[in-house]
């Protein structure tokens, strides 16, 4: 049946519903793009049979080639947008930087793009808090969450080494220990799970 | 050098620095440490709280930290050792050391620049003063002059050849040897009385609250937390009845002054916030959370006056609950469930009964916290839950693990790993009050001559609670409690007690323990720890005096008998 290979592809990204990605499905796509250019050919040859043979009776056939072409692009459209949303909210829960494992799922098209929408947001912090050229910007990526103070008391959960701060302090971070740290270095140990949030 | 105002040479010092806390294992020290946690969250200081058990894990800590951190606050441990030498930090490093054992080392008091004391110096100290101890440079050169002319007589000798200077610096050399040689003694003598006797001071719990009291950011959290860091000392009778009087009043104080707005009626507290109230209450261990039955069979006081270990001790239990009336099956249930009108007079109806009974101090002085509808937990019942939780002995939880659970059972938000703590001092009681038991009912304590002794078996149940020093202690004193009650030797009444338990099978160690002796006036000074190490150097035994409690030490099973001996022709 016509489409079927399309709506696999929309059932993929739908079964991993909570923002996670798949590998991006090449083989899927290619599969739909050969059947659009498949269709599109009987297409083709069959309305100049009709026009020239004056053949009415393949009109049918052809609205319904026609409705699966119009079909499938829907769906590959509808792919491609629903994945590169995912991709922009990896910016805002990784940071700029995407672990190797993520990578690995993108097509390299969708990196590129990651690229751009990275640069367009930087562009966009540093114009905040100050318009003129050499203004300090703001990480907007920073306390998703209104803080309730400045620091926070974390509590180690596995030997992690060393963390730097800003200013250029060294705290070792050993199994066990506790440490009252700046809010905003410790969000990203918080959420790999190294460290954890004490609420006393 | 000690600290004479805690606010401007230490918290304005540290305000915007970050800090290395070292924080020992003991009740007192965890409850100082969370104590000055809530002033540097107030003030938002960065630290880093690091656990440490012994004189090893200290080092450790500080060579991890030591390049990150300048300052460095010790807590209940460091005072009573050389520091700088122990560690041998760089210059720029400052400690600030709150502990409460003493006697406090003098290279720590006398220490200008590196080592600051959060200690008062009326703190009942004695130290020796600084010219009995340390001479000025001068005289040691005379010493080395004192060598030179000594060499420089002998070739006289052998010249036989009288010069009169050589005379004069003769005599004179010999003076200044004798007055070193006096001076040298003078002094060992000196440091040695002062060093002999181990014992406590006040609460680091309480000094900390004195500092956040002259913040004026103290709260009724940290009141709390010092009232049960003193409580720990008398708990684990680390001070004397007296101390703990008198501190007990100036904590009152504080408390009254944190209670004043209550009194009004139209602006009552809600229910759930905290209110500390000074209670004259029984001395039985955990008896709101138990049933009075169990409590009386396994707190110590009552258990060694009635002898519940004999028969006739079970007998003269029963006749004392049936003397106040109270039926057996109620006392045999849990006391929240108990009649409302037996309840009420409880207190007053067991002093009476008990002055009868030959127990003159059924209830002392403490002080017990209300929040919310259920929660009434008296400050002696926090002491024994987080030492259960501090000192659980749990196969995969390393030492570190139980402290971060034991500082969380001291929070009000905490109440679930609270009760779990106290459930397990309950059965940490409960084994303690049957080892007392079994001991004396089997005669395993020896008299040795200058102190008793008694080792556990390996098979003994339970013996793996009592590897860890703060329970064995607790189970040393019951012990000696007892013992005294029990036995019709005058003699040995006044004996100190040693005891050994094993400490890790596979490496062949066991943990001994040494208390003072027993009695009403007890100082509760201690001179286990010097005798240990004389003791350990003349036999060249395998010890390891890791604990910061001198009187604590592991030693290698082998070595026990020839160490024992050492001990007994040591204090005889």
């Amino acid at each position: 049946m016509f489409c079927e290979k399309a709506v696999e592809l929309i059932r993929e990204l739908h079964r991993m519903s909570d923002g996670q990605l798949p590998a991006f499905n090449e083989d899927g796509l290619r599969q739909v793009l050969q059947e659009m250019e498949a269709l599109y050919e009987q297409n083709q040859s069959d309305v100049n049979e009709a026009k020239t043979d004056g053949r009415s009776d393949l009109i049918p056939s052809i609205k319904l080639r026609h409705c699966c072409l119009l079909r499938n692009q829907r769906c590959i459209t509808a792919y491609l947008y629903d994945r590169l949303l995912r991709i922009r909210a990896l910016r805002w829960e990784y940071g700029s930087v995407l672990p190797a494992n993520v990578r690995f799922q993108l097509s390299a098209e969708e990196l590129q793009w990651f690229g751009r929408y990275k640069k367009s947001l930087s562009c966009f912090m540093r114009s905040l808090g100050g318009a003129e050229a050499g203004g300090e910007g703001l990480d907007i990526t920073q306390d998703m969450k209104p803080p309730k103070s400045l620091y926070i008391q974390v509590r180690c959960l596995e030997d992690h080494g060393e963390l730097e701060i800003d200013d250029g302090t060294v705290i070792l971070l050993k199994k066990n220990s506790q440490h009252f740290l700046p809010r905003w270095k410790c969000e990203q140990l918080i959420r790999q799970g190294v460290l954890e949030h004490v609420v006393s | 050098m000690f600290i004479t105002d805690i606010r401007k040479d230490f918290y304005e010092v540290v305000a915007n620095q970050r800090v290395a806390l070292l924080v020992a294992s003991d009740i007192d020290a965890l409850c100082a440490c969370k104590i000055l946690q809530a002033l540097f969250h107030c003030d938002q200081i960065q630290y880093t709280l690091v656990p440490v058990t012994g004189w090893q894990d200290l080092g450790t800590a500080f060579l991890e930290h030591k390049e990150q951190f300048r300052y460095f606050v010790l807590i209940n441990c460091g005072a009573n050792v050389d520091l700088l030498e122990m560690l041998q930090p760089d210059d720029d490093s400052i400690f600030f050391i709150c502990d409460t054992h003493r006697p406090v080392d003098v290279v720590n008091v006398y220490n200008d620049t590196q080592i600051k004391l959060l200690i008062k110096q009326d703190d009942d100290l004695g130290v020796p003063s600084y010219d009995d101890i340390f001479r000025d440079d001068d005289d040691e050169e005379g010493d080395d002059s004192g060598n030179e002319s000594d060499e420089g007589s002998e070739p006289s000798g052998k010249r036989r050849r009288f010069d009169e200077q050589y005379l004069v610096l003769l005599i004179l050399s010999t003076m200044t040897e004798l007055m070193l040689m006096f001076h040298l003694f003078h002094r060992r003598e000196i440091l040695f009385d002062y060093e002999q006797y181990e014992y406590h001071g006040t609460s680091a719990a309480m000094m900390f609250f004195e500092l956040a009291w002259v913040l004026t950011k103290d709260t009724k959290d940290m009141l709390w937390w010092a009232v049960i860091g003193l409580t720990d000392q008398w708990v684990h009778d680390k001070i004397t009845h007296m101390k703990y009087v008198t501190d007990i009043a100036t904590m009152q104080r504080h408390v009254s002054r944190h209670n004043h707005r209550n009194e009004d009626e139209e602006n009552s507290l809600s229910i759930d916030c905290m209110r500390i109230s000074f209670e004259y209450d029984l001395r039985l261990t955990l008896y709101q959370h138990w049933s009075l039955y169990e409590s009386i069979c396994n707190s110590c006081y009552t258990s060694c006056s009635f002898k519940l270990w004999t028969l006739n001790g079970q007998k003269k239990l029963q006749e004392f609950l049936a003397d106040m009336g109270l039926p057996l099956k109620q006392v045999r249930q849990k006391f929240n469930s108990m009649d409302m009108s037996i309840k009420e007079n409880l207190r007053d109806v067991i002093e009476e009964s008990s002055n009868k009974y030959g127990m003159k101090d059924i209830r002392i002085q403490t002080f017990g916290v209300h929040f919310g509808f259920k929660n009434r937990f008296l400050a002696s019942d926090m002491v024994h839950a987080a030492a259960a939780l501090l000192e659980s002995a749990e196969k995969d939880e390393s030492n570190s693990d139980n402290f971060i659970k034991a500082l969380d059972a001291l929070s009000r938000s905490n109440l679930e790993r609270l009760h779990s703590g106290i459930d397990l001092a309950k059965k940490k009681l409960m084994a303690v009050q049957q080892t007392v038991a079994s001991c004396i009912c089997t005669n395993l304590i020896l008299s040795q001559g200058p102190f008793l002794y008694c080792y556990l078996m390996e098979g003994t149940p339970d013996v793996k609670l009592f590897s860890k020093p703060m329970a064995l202690t607790l189970l040393c004193k019951y012990l000696l409690k007892a013992f005294v009650h029990s036995t019709r030797n005058k003699r040995c009444r006044l004996l100190p007690l040693i005891m050994a338990a094993p400490k890790d099978v596979d490496k062949g160690t066991v943990i001994v323990v040494g208390i003072p002796p027993e009695s009403e006036t007890s100082d509760k000074k201690n001179f286990f720890g010097r005798a240990f190490e004389k003791a350990a150097e003349s036999t060249s035994s395998r010890t390891l005096h890791d604990h910061f409690d001198t009187s604590i030490i592991e030693l290698k099973s082998e070595d026990r008998s020839k160490f024992l001996d050492a001990l007994i022709t040591l204090l005889s």
